[in-house]
């Protein structure tokens, strides 16, 4: 049956449907709905279990705790919140916890815009933690593609073990669409991972080899750990090469945006192609070069100041024109206006 | 001969350990692992989570599903554990920079959840790993890499953090008292919610050599001066004392409701003893003299209530005056005064 349901709401449904059990979070706009949801779901659900912690940091290492205990765990935060969970991500990320981080993106940097929407997390997203790490993160543009791509973050956090991101933005967060989320098909990955309480494992932050030994001055066994790693993000990420291609006859350019700038881009399909990435990390190199190489102009329109369109560049090797939608103004006649300016320049 | 089996719980093919000789880790770890083997705790039922310092390293070296969190989350990952999966005993073994400072507020929020871990907190009083820096609970005076004209600042009394409301469980212990040491870990383990025991431990080489002790034994007889062993349970620990302080939780209180339904019927304003000014002047408190105020009327015996009296009187708190006036300055409503038994009339 068809009902009217929020991108948080959506989100949230798609984690328990995922078999997700436990939630750990902090309130912050604009996920606290999904912290609230939490704690309503876990009065009636006492296999479902929740913390509302003291801070950020404490919700992120509950999640990846309770994870490496046998819970599908999942947290939702925003920007602010997100910058105390990347110590957390990296030690998740080196222990192996299957996990999902929800990132609805504000205005930033620091308390910034709250209830404003944005896209200027991405650098902190793909590189927030020390060291190096490859996560893997899906951003939807629909209430339905939330729920959809929260199941798609569990079963990729299973395959990869590692906290993967399930971004937002505080519209999408906040967007409520007609939707049958119940008669939605999806396939759920089982927890492979042995959880805790069975074996005398070592699961450290601190670099290591296969048997759990701490290693800390042996660089040969760092980067067999760091090429393992990064081929397992990659093999799992090429199993969701997730993108939609809106090609158009005698367009004037191709337009790039996500998220909420997607669906406003939507408005402009009949003069322009748009691309539109889900899999926003690891970036879509393969498919971006495939999909631009037969246009001369590229615009990507996003909410910072080009942080995705620097990753197109690298991707396919030559300048694109950056629309950024700064401080939450995504107004259609501003970006028509802006893409016009730069289809008469001389600019990429 | 000794029981030597608490070894099966050590990774032994790991030795030698990380800490210097003479450090006092090596006993803590020890003497948990003792206990815990004679308690029939092991891999299958317990798992052990440690932060980051010498003392973090604890866990890595037992033999148990171990988690070494990252700097001053291991109470959090802890707690997590015990939620998830209740059946499994959840055993923390860390330092006190690790859970006093960069983890203090995980310790406020975990003792005040009431989670049902047991913390061994090898307290050395000094950040060692990183070559002997002041650290939370490093005495005031003490001269250290951050404080080389001594420590500026109190330290934190986790004993008075950890006790302020029940229930609790806080035990003080060294790791030069053996016996006692042993005794509150077992306690501890057994313990139903937070447990926390503080273990006083030397630093030999970081603290203690710069502190002007040679080896680690004369900072164990330092220990033994400083501190003396209180027998039976209390409430709270001074800080020259070990044991153990512990308390249930008090039952709930009867809600407001509830009293009023019991409260009964007031005495009529006529019946009562009439109090003129004068009269109520000698209701001050004075010579060991009952206090009495008077508002809109009534004069009330405020006798009972300690902020009327000596060092926690406040301001406009007078004893044997009309206070009518007062009370649209007060930061609170009447409701507090009207609560004291009412024992006469304002003539």
């Amino acid at each position: 049956m068809k009902r009217l349901v929020s991108g948080n709401e959506a989100m949230f449904e798609g984690a328990i449907r995922a078999g997700a059990t436990y939630f750990a979070g902090y309130p912050i706009s604009p996920t606290s709905e999904i912290l609230q949801q939490a704690a309503v779901y876990a009065e009636d659900h006492p296999e479902f279990r929740f913390l509302q912690a003291e801070d950020e940091i404490a919700a992120a290492i509950a999640v990846i705790s309770a994870s490496l205990a046998g819970a599908k765990a999942f947290t939702a935060t925003s920007g602010p919140g997100f910058s105390l969970m990347q110590e957390a991500i990296g030690w998740g990320h080196v222990v192996e916890a299957p996990c999902v981080f929800v990132n609805a993106m504000r205005v930033g940097p620091s308390t910034g815009m709250p209830t404003q929407p944005a896209q200027s997390d991405l650098l902190q997203i793909n590189g927030g933690t020390a060291g190096d790490t490859y996560p893997i993160a899906f951003y939807p543009n629909s209430v339905a593609e939330c729920f959809r791509l929260a199941v798609t973050a569990f079963n990729a956090a299973e395959a990869s073990v590692s906290p993967v991101l399930l971004l937002s933005d505080a519209f999408l967060s906040h967007f409520y669409e007609l939707v049958d989320l119940e008669g939605m098909e999806v396939t759920v990955a089982p927890r492979t991972k042995e959880p805790l309480g069975k074996g005398q494992r070592l699961f450290t932050g601190i670099s290591h080899d296969k048997m759990g030994n701490t290693r800390t001055s042996h660089p040969e066994i760092y980067g067999e750990w760091l090429a393992e790693m990064k081929a397992r993000h990659g093999q799992v990420a090429d199993q969701y090469p997730l993108y939609e291609y809106l090609p158009q006859k005698g367009a004037k350019a191709l337009l790039i945006g996500f998220g909420i700038t997607s669906r406003i881009l939507l408005s402009l399909r009949d003069q322009f192609s748009i691309f539109r990435p889900v899999r926003i990390f690891p970036v879509l190199e393969k498919e971006l070069r495939e999909v631009t190489a037969s246009y001369s102009k590229v615009i990507v329109v996003e909410g910072s100041d080009g942080q995705y369109a620097s990753w197109v560049e690298r991707a396919i090797g030559r300048r694109v024109s950056k629309v950024p939608c700064l401080g939450g103004g995504f107004k259609l006649r501003w970006i028509r206006s802006q893409i016009e300016e730069r289809l008469r320049g001389d600019g990429p | 001969m000794i029981d030597r089996s608490y070894k099966e719980l050590i990774k032994m093919r790991r030795y030698p350990t990380t800490w210097c000789p003479g450090c006092g880790i090596g006993a803590v770890m020890k003497n948990v692992d003792m206990v815990l083997r004679e308690l029939g705790w092991n891999h299958r039922n317990t798992a052990v989570v440690s932060g980051i310092g010498c003392s973090g390293r604890m866990a890595s070296y037992m033999n148990f599903d171990a988690l070494h969190t990252p700097h001053g989350r291991a109470l959090t990952a802890a707690e997590a554990i015990k939620t998830v999966r209740p059946e499994l005993n959840v055993v923390v073994l860390s330092g006190d920079g690790d859970l006093a400072s960069i983890g203090g507020n995980h310790l406020l929020h975990t003792s005040r959840r009431n989670a049902n871990i047991t913390v061994f907190c090898n307290d050395n009083e000094i950040y060692g790993l990183t070559g002997g820096q002041a650290g939370p609970t490093t005495p005031k005076g003490t001269k250290t890499l951050t404080s080389v004209r001594g420590e500026l600042y109190r330290p934190l009394r986790l004993g008075r953090i950890l006790t302020q409301e029940p229930p609790y469980f806080y035990a003080r212990t060294t790791v030069y008292h053996l016996n006692h040491f042993q005794a509150c870990i077992r306690e501890a383990l057994r313990w139903e919610g937070f447990s926390f025991v503080d273990i006083i431990s030397d630093c030999i080489e970081l603290n203690g050599r710069r502190l002007g002790f040679k080896t680690a034994h004369q900072m164990f007889k330092w220990f033994d001066e400083r501190f003396h062993v209180v027998e039976g349970v209390m409430d709270h620990l001074k800080e020259d004392e070990l044991g153990i302080a512990k308390a249930e939780t008090i039952a709930e209180q009867p809600s407001r409701a509830m009293e009023k339904e019991e409260a009964k019927p007031e005495p009529s304003l006529e019946t009562l003893k009439p109090f003129t000014p004068e009269d109520l002047k000698a209701f001050d408190g004075a010579d060991g003299r009952p206090i009495y105020v008077g508002y809109k009327g009534k004069v009330y015996d405020v006798t009972s209530s300690p902020l009327f009296q000596g060092e926690n009187r406040m301001r406009c708190h007078l004893g044997g005056k009309d206070l009518t006036k007062m009370m649209s300055a007060a930061p609170h409503g009447e409701e507090l005064i009207l609560k004291f038994p009412w024992v006469g009339r304002l003539a």
